[in-house]
C-alpha cells in the first residue's frame, strides 16, 4: 500500500466518523475537516495521497474547492481526488467536476469497504 | 422498364417516359384484342361462354387502362401540386419531394427541383418589386416583433440567420454571424433535424420543448418551446418561433430541485445504515449466531432496496422532465452485472429464492450507461424475486441476437394474465393482485423501459398466469452503434471508452 495519508472533507458527523474509522482501521493516516474553507486550506497546506471531497459543504462547496485546486493549474498533482456525494447534481456541473476528479461516487451506493477498494484501485503510479 | 444510370436530365425524362407508356398501351391493347379474337374463334365454346369471356377480358382491359392512365398522368398531377403549393394553396397531400427515390430514378426529380427553384425565384423577383413599398411595412413589422416576448428567427437556405427579433437569445461569432445560444439536447439538435429535412422533406414542422438558453444556475436563464417550420428552397427556408415558457418550466425545475434535495436528505441516513451494517457484520462475524447473520442480511437487503427506490424516483422525475440522459460507452453485460451481483444474490437468498445467472463471457460488448442498466437489471431481478414463490428459481441469461444482446430474466412465480401485461410499463401501474400481496411503487418497470429505450433497445415480457414471467431487454451491440456514438458524443469525450479511467458507481451521469 503506497497510499498513506487521506484528507476527508465531510460535514456529516456520522458519515465522516464512519469513513475515518474504517480508513484508520485499514492503516491510513486520516485528517478530517468539516467545512469547505478548512478543507481547501488543509488540501493546500499538506500533501495528501487521497482527498475525499463532499459537495454540499458549509462555507464553500466541494465544486469550488475542486475548481480552486485543479481548475486553472493542478495544485495537487500527487493527490487523488474522490468526490463523494449524495446530491443529485445537474449534468453540466457533474461533468465539470468529473473532469477534475479521479472518481465520483454516490455515498449511499457504497460502503466503507467499497471505498477502501476504490482507493486501492487508484493506488497505482499516476500517469 | 428501369433506368440504370440516374440522375436523368429533364429532356431525357420525356423521351423515356412517353416511349414507356406508349409501348405499354399498344402492347396491352394488342394482348386484349388478341384475347377477344381468340375467344370469338373458339369453335367449342357456347355462345354464353364466349360472351362471358369477352366481357371479362374487356373489364380487365378497362381497369388496366384506367390504372395506366392514372400512372401516366401522375407527373402532371405532381407539377400541379408543386404549383399549388408554391402558390400558397392548401393541398390534400404533401407536396411531392424531388429527392424521393422513384423520382430520382425516372429523372422526374430534376423537373420538380427546377420547378421549385423557378417558383421561388419568381416570388423573389416579385418580392424585390414590392420591396420599395414594403420597406415601411418591414420596419412596422420588426418594430412590432421586437415588443413580443417570443423569439422569431429566420434562416436562409445556407442556414445563415437573416433575422432575429429582440427576444431571441443570440450571440455573434468571430466571423460576425449571428448564432443562437439555445442548448439543444445532444440527441435531438436543430441542425440534425434540418439535415434530415433537406434530404427528405419539402415542407416540415418540428417542436422542441424545454430548450434552455443558458446553463443551470446562470443568471437570466430562459426556457423555450421551439417551433421550426421548414420550406425547401424558399428564400426564408427555416423559420423558428421561440415561445418563452420560463415561468411554467421554472416550477418544474424547482420541483426537480426539491426531489434532488429530498434524495440528498434520504441518502444521508441510508449511507450510514448501509455502511455500518457492512462494517459491523464483518467485525461481529465471530460473535453472531447464524440467525443473527440472517438478520443482518435482511437489514442490508432492505437498505439496498431503499437506495434503489430513491434512484428510481430520481430517474423518473428526470425522465418526466426530459432530463434523463444516458451516456453510452462500450461495456459488457457481465461487467455491468458484476456491479450488483453480490446485492442480487443476497436479496435472493434472504428471501429464499435461487438466483441462477449465466452470462457468457464471449458476448459482444454493448453500448450502455453502466449505472442505468445495472438499475434496470436490479429492478427486474427484484421483481422476479418479489413475484416468485418460496424456494422459486430465477434464471438470468444473455444471448446475442442480431444487432442486440438480449438479457432475459425468468421467474416461475405467480405470472400475470394478459390484461395486466399491456399496462405493465405504465407509470404507477400496479395490478390488483400485486397491490394486495407485494409492496412496490409502480415506477420500477416504467423507468426501466425508459432507460432501455434511451439506449436504443427495448423491453418485452412473456407471462403465463400462475406459471411465471420472462422479461427480456435488448441493448444494442457496441460495434453497431460505435460510429454514431463517437460522432454525437463529442461534447462528452471523457465519457467514451473510459478514456479517463474514472470510477463511477452512480446513476447521475445525466442532467
Amino acid at each position: 500500500m503506497a497510499f498513506k495519508s487521506v484528507l476527508c472533507i465531510e460535514d456529516d458527523r456520522f458519515i465522516g466518523e464512519m469513513y475515518v474509522r474504517s480508513l484508520r482501521k485499514a492503516g491510513y493516516e486520516v485528517d478530517w475537516v468539516v467545512d469547505g474553507n478548512e478543507g481547501l486550506v488543509a488540501a493546500r497546506n499538506k500533501q495528501y495521497d487521497v482527498i475525499l471531497l463532499d459537495i454540499m459543504l458549509p462555507e464553500r462547496r466541494g465544486s469550488e474547492i475542486l475548481q480552486a485546486l485543479r481548475g486553472k493549474e493542478d495544485l495537487i498533482p500527487n493527490s487523488r481526488v474522490i468526490v463523494l456525494t449524495n446530491f443529485e447534481q445537474d449534468d453540466e456541473s457533474r461533468i465539470a467536476m468529473q473532469s477534475n476528479a479521479d472518481a465520483y461516487l454516490i455515498k449511499a451506493e457504497i460502503t466503507p469497504k467499497k471505498l477502501l477498494a476504490v482507493i486501492a484501485q487508484l493506488d497505482t503510479p499516476k500517469g | 422498364m428501369e433506368l440504370k444510370e440516374p440522375p436523368m436530365g429533364i429532356n431525357q425524362f420525356w423521351i423515356i417516359f412517353s416511349k414507356k407508356y406508349l409501348t405499354l398501351f399498344v402492347v396491352l391493347n394488342l394482348v386484349f384484342a388478341g384475347g377477344v379474337v381468340a375467344s370469338l374463334m373458339m369453335p367449342d365454346l357456347s355462345k354464353t361462354m364466349t360472351l362471358t369471356s369477352v366481357g371479362v377480358l374487356l373489364s380487365i382491359s378497362l381497369i388496366t387502362n384506367i390504372l395506366i392512365f392514372k400512372k401516366a398522368l401522375r407527373p402532371l398531377r405532381d407539377i400541379l401540386m408543386v404549383l399549388a403549393h408554391t402558390n400558397g394553396e392548401r393541398t390534400v397531400t404533401n407536396p411531392p419531394n424531388p429527392g424521393a427515390s422513384g423520382y430520382k430514378k425516372s429523372g422526374f426529380g430534376a423537373v420538380l427541383q427546377k420547378l421549385y427553384e423557378l417558383s421561388s425565384a419568381s416570388s423573389d423577383a416579385q418580392d424585390n418589386k414590392d420591396k420599395a413599398t414594403s420597406n415601411n411595412q418591414d420596419s412596422f413589422l420588426s418594430d412590432a416583433l421586437d415588443t413580443i416576448n417570443c423569439g422569431i428567427v429566420i434562416m436562409d437556405k445556407d442556414r445563415k440567420i437573416t433575422y432575429t427579433n429582440r427576444a431571441t437569445p443570440v450571440n455573434i461569432d468571430t466571423e460576425g454571424n449571428k448564432r443562437l445560444t439555445l442548448l439543444f439536447n445532444d440527441n435531438d439538435k436543430l441542425d440534425d433535424w434540418l439535415d434530415t429535412c433537406s434530404e427528405h422533406e419539402v415542407k416540415a414542422e418540428h417542436l422542441w420543448t424545454r430548450i434552455p438558453d443558458k446553463m443551470p444556475n446562470e443568471e437570466g436563464r430562459r426556457m423555450f418551446d421551439v417551433v421550426a417550420s421548414y420550406n425547401k428552397d424558399a428564400q426564408n427556408e427555416t423559420v423558428l418561433t421561440l415561445i418563452d415558457r420560463t415561468e411554467a418550466y421554472e416550477v418544474d425545475e424547482e420541483g426537480l430541485d426539491f426531489i434532488s434535495f429530498a434524495a440528498h436528505e434520504l441518502r444521508g441516513p441510508i449511507t450510514v445504515i448501509r455502511g455500518y451494517l457492512d462494517v459491523l457484520e464483518d467485525e461481529l462475524t465471530d460473535v453472531l449466531k447464524e440467525d443473527q447473520h440472517e438478520l443482518f442480511r435482511r437489514l442490508t437487503v432492505s437498505a439496498n432496496r431503499l437506495s434503489g427506490y430513491i434512484n428510481n424516483i430520481l430517474n423518473t422525475s428526470r425522465f418526466d422532465r426530459r432530463h434523463l440522459r444516458v451516456h453510452l460507452v462500450e461495456d459488457s453485460v457481465a461487467s455491468i452485472y458484476d456491479m450488483i451481483k453480490d446485492d442480487m444474490q443476497l436479496r435472493a437468498s434472504s428471501q429464499n429464492r435461487v438466483l441462477n445467472v449465466s452470462i457468457p463471457n464471449d458476448l459482444p460488448t454493448i453500448a450502455a450507461d453502466k449505472a442505468s442498466i445495472s438499475e434496470v437489471f436490479s429492478n427486474l431481478i427484484d421483481n422476479a424475486i418479489k413475484y416468485s414463490n418460496d424456494g422459486g428459481v430465477i434464471n438470468v441469461s444473455a444471448t446475442a441476437k442480431g444487432d442486440f444482446v438480449e438479457v432475459a430474466i425468468e421467474d416461475h412465480g405467480i405470472g400475470m394474465p394478459s390484461g395486466v401485461v399491456s399496462n405493465l410499463f405504465k407509470k404507477f401501474y400496479r395490478s390488483h393482485r400485486s397491490r394486495e400481496a407485494v409492496a412496490g411503487t409502480g415506477i420500477g418497470l416504467y423507468i426501466s423501459k425508459a432507460i432501455v429505450e434511451s439506449h436504443g433497445g427495448g423491453i418485452s415480457v412473456r407471462s403465463e398466469d400462475g406459471k411465471g414471467s420472462v422479461f427480456t431487454i435488448s441493448i444494442p451491440i457496441y460495434a453497431t452503434v460505435a460510429e454514431k456514438l463517437q460522432a454525437s458524443n463529442n461534447s462528452n469525450e471523457g465519457m467514451i471508452g473510459e478514456g479517463k479511467g474514472w470510477i463511477k458507481n452512480h446513476s447521475m451521469y445525466r442532467g
